[in-house]
Order: C-alpha cells, then sequence, then structure tokens
C-alpha cells in the first residue's frame, strides 16, 4: 500500500510538471539563464539562438526554465515559443556554391544574404557596423552606473 | 500510523512541486505563454512576417547605409556615457533583448536627429545631444528610438510588395531547393527593404501616431529607469525653440513637436521622487561627457 502510494505521488508530480511545461526557444544570439528574475542576476547557464528551453514558471516578465540541469530565469523577450533554425545551418559546407546559397536562402535575410549585398556594394561601411556592436559595455559598469546615478536596477 | 505520514509525505511532495511550477500565476504558464506569442504573432503578421535574426540582418545594412552618410564620432567618453544611457534605458524597455542586443553610436554631425535601425543599433547626432540639457533628457531621446525598435516600426516601412514578393520564393518550397536565381532575388528584396527604411529614417520620417506612440513608450521606459519623465517634455519644448531656426533633421522626419508635447501632457507616468543627490551625480557625468 505504502509503495503504491509512493508511485502514485511520483506519477502526478511528473503529470503536473509535464501539464504546466512548455517548450521555448532562443531568439537572440546568445543570453543567460540567471539565477533569479533580474537582468543582472548571477548566471547559472549561457544559451545561444536556437537553444530549446523548458518553460515551467512565470513571475513577472521572466520565465522559469530548465536548460540540461539547471533551472533559472530568462526574460520573455528573449525567448520564443516557435521553433528556429540552428546557426549552424548556415554554416553548413555544401559541395556546390549554389546549395550553400540555398541553404542560407530558406531562412530569408541572412549571412549569406548580407554576404552577396557585401559582394554587390563594396562601399557600405559594415566595418563600422561590426565595430559600433563590438563596443564593450560589461554588465559591472552598467550597475555601476545605475547605482551612482540614483537609478533603478531592473 | 506510518502510512498516514507516507500518504501526508505525498501529498506535501505533490503541493510543492505545483507551487514551484509558478510563483506567481499559478498554473497559468501555458496561458501566459500563449498569451505573449499571440500578441507577438499579431504584431508580426502586421508588420509582415520577419523573424528577430532577419531583422537584425536587415539593421545591420541601415546601419551601414546611414554609417556612408555621416561620420561616426571618436569621442570615446561621449561613446560610453551614451552607451551606459543607452544600456539601462534599454534594458527597462518593453523589449529589452533583440536578436543582436542594442548599440549607440554618435554620429559627426551638427543636424539634429536621431535614427533606431532595425533591430537595435541606435544612432544620436552630436547635434541632438548638445540640444539636451541633463542626462534625463538624453535618456528620453534615446528611449523614444529604443520604442521604435520595440515597437519594429522600421520593418513596418517596407513596402508590403515585398513581403509578397518574399513569401513567393521563402514560401512553402523547401530551403535546399532553392535555385541561385531565387537567391539573387532574395538579395534584391533585401536592398529594397534597406532602401524603404533608410528613406523612412531619413527622409519622410514614421508617421504621426508611430511617433506619438514611441513618446507615449518612452516616458514608460524612464518612470520604469527611475529617471524623470518630464524630461521628454523639457526636452521637446527645447526642440521646438531651437527647431524654429534650424529646421532640417528631426524637424523634417517627425511631426510638429508643439502636437508631440501636447500628446503627452496629460499621460506622464508617476515616477516618484528623485534624491537631490541623484540629480547632482547625473548631471556632475552628463557635464563630463558632453563638453
Amino acid at each position: 500500500m505504502m509503495k503504491r502510494t509512493l508511485l502514485l505521488s511520483l506519477v502526478l508530480t511528473f503529470i503536473a510538471s509535464a501539464v504546466f511545461a512548455e517548450t521555448v526557444t532562443v531568439i537572440t544570439k546568445e543570453n543567460a539563464i540567471r539565477e533569479y528574475a533580474k537582468f543582472f542576476a548571477p548566471v547559472k547557464a549561457n544559451v545561444r539562438y536556437g537553444d530549446r528551453l523548458e518553460a515551467f514558471a512565470t513571475e513577472g516578465d521572466w520565465y522559469k526554465v530548465k536548460y540540461g540541469p539547471s533551472i533559472g530565469y530568462i526574460h520573455r523577450s528573449a525567448v520564443e515559443k516557435r521553433v528556429v533554425a540552428s546557426p549552424a545551418s548556415y554554416s553548413r559546407k555544401g559541395s556546390s556554391v549554389s546549395e550553400s546559397e540555398a541553404a542560407l536562402a530558406g531562412k530569408g535575410f541572412n549571412p549569406q544574404v548580407e554576404a552577396s549585398y557585401k559582394k554587390q556594394h563594396p562601399e557600405m561601411k559594415f566595418y563600422l557596423v561590426d565595430s559600433v556592436e563590438r563596443y564593450p559595455v560589461p554588465d559591472r559598469d552598467v550597475v555601476q552606473f545605475i547605482v551612482a546615478g540614483g537609478l533603478r536596477q531592473p | 500510523m506510518m502510512k498516514k505520514y507516507v500518504l501526508l509525505f505525498c501529498c506535501v511532495l505533490l503541493v510543492s512541486t505545483l507551487i514551484s511550477c509558478d510563483t506567481s500565476n499559478f498554473g497559468n504558464i501555458s496561458q501566459h505563454i500563449g498569451t505573449a506569442m499571440t500578441v507577438a504573432d499579431a504584431t508580426s503578421k502586421a508588420a509582415r512576417p520577419i523573424s528577430e535574426e532577419e531583422e537584425y540582418y536587415v539593421g545591420r545594412a541601415v546601419a551601414a547605409k546611414i554609417l556612408g552618410s555621416y561620420q561616426l564620432s571618436t569621442d570615446a567618453v561621449l561613446t560610453r556615457y551614451v552607451n551606459l544611457v543607452g544600456k539601462t534605458v534599454a534594458l527597462n524597455s518593453d523589449k529589452p533583448f533583440t536578436y543582436g542586443g542594442y548599440h549607440f553610436a554618435i554620429l559627426e554631425t551638427n543636424e539634429i536627429n536621431a535614427f533606431a535601425a532595425p533591430g537595435g543599433t541606435i544612432f544620436i547626432t552630436h547635434g541632438m545631444i548638445r540640444t539636451t540639457a541633463s542626462e534625463d533628457e538624453l535618456a528620453a531621446v534615446i528611449a523614444h528610438e529604443v520604442a521604435h525598435i520595440a515597437k519594429r516600426d522600421g520593418i513596418s516601412a517596407i513596402k508590403s510588395a515585398r513581403w509578397t514578393q518574399a513569401a513567393t520564393i521563402i514560401g512553402t518550397t523547401a530551403a535546399k531547393n532553392y535555385t541561385s536565381g531565387e537567391v539573387s532575388q532574395l538579395v534584391g528584396l533585401f536592398e529594397g527593404s534597406i532602401d524603404d527604411i533608410f528613406k523612412t529614417l531619413v527622409v519622410n520620417g514614421y508617421s504621426r501616431s508611430q511617433e506619438y506612440s514611441a513618446d507615449e513608450g518612452a516616458l514608460q521606459t524612464l518612470a520604469k529607469c527611475g529617471y524623470d519623465p518630464r524630461a521628454l517634455s523639457s526636452f521637446l519644448k527645447r526642440l521646438e525653440q531651437r527647431g524654429r531656426s534650424s529646421g532640417g533633421g528631426i524637424m523634417q522626419t517627425h511631426p510638429g513637436t508643439a502636437d508631440r508635447i501636447e500628446n503627452i501632457s496629460g499621460k506622464m507616468p508617476s515616477s516618484g521622487q528623485i534624491h537631490p543627490r541623484a540629480i547632482e551625480a547625473r548631471m556632475a557625468r552628463f557635464s563630463g561627457a558632453v563638453r
């Protein structure tokens, strides 16, 4: 009787978790699972575009998620319910140029469309865009800035 | 007796599991995600079908085109300061994360303007920065641009005919079946999309309702940050005075400043009391960076 009750409880526990869970996909190049629902909370795991997470709770604008062995929080703007292609598919090396192009074109506007566009427009200053994107703004500097200016930590 | 304890233990285990499933809205995760996705899907359909990743690549090309028309500032102190204000604002916006993140850069021109390239790169001119009188006002300008990105206004500037064409190319065919000709057509659509957005950002401007909506979004973001939302109003008043004499730039691409001031006048959110020491600290670093 005792064993049966234990088994029943385990089954119910499993069902409860399954019923409330949803799979969400990371839609940013890279992001982090945080220890609690704050932008500057300690990082429990790093995730990348296309990674699938199991969301099983919400806390404000954050989802409580499971990714591998890690459980933590990710902001809702960093994930979507749909499945997205992994970036690995973009770097797939086809045996011919046309195959490679086709693989990328299937994703609409993507790195290869940009590459073709760059070839046609060498005057476009993409190297400056790269430098703007690479400009480092460490989290700790943002936190210090917020605190020193009497602003609210998000 | 033992059985009772086991049963009790099992109940506690089940209840605790259910509670851990949702710390705020028990059992509503599906509904929450579903609702969020429905809204996101509706927005996506209204603007046209484009993923966050595609938006990023379109935005990079728009940014490259802007940098073909304006010179990038090399002022290290000001660039760092604008990035810190920008990151603070973006994190408090409706959309703290985009595919490639938010980036902020200064354009070396006296023209008073700011541009939000789709996906998260924001350009603000030196002329615009010099028109602001405080960090809160600079944050207001940036919050307005971040709102355009969060609402995907840039992407909505792409002519709908291009999406019809793109849908025909991308369609339902498997990616591996695309021909080089179709790839070439996609590049053509990419170029056309960039031109549509660039023209809207630099020449024609967004619609009046998009500008009003970005102003309203900026007020909420400023209040969330702890900045004074009234800074947007004070900045617009100064802009109106400057605009009368200068013209061009933002005056050309934005609706009448007096109308924007009137639109936000009754919509100021409560931001709480700002400590005088915080005001002093912000003014000191603003003065140090904006020389």
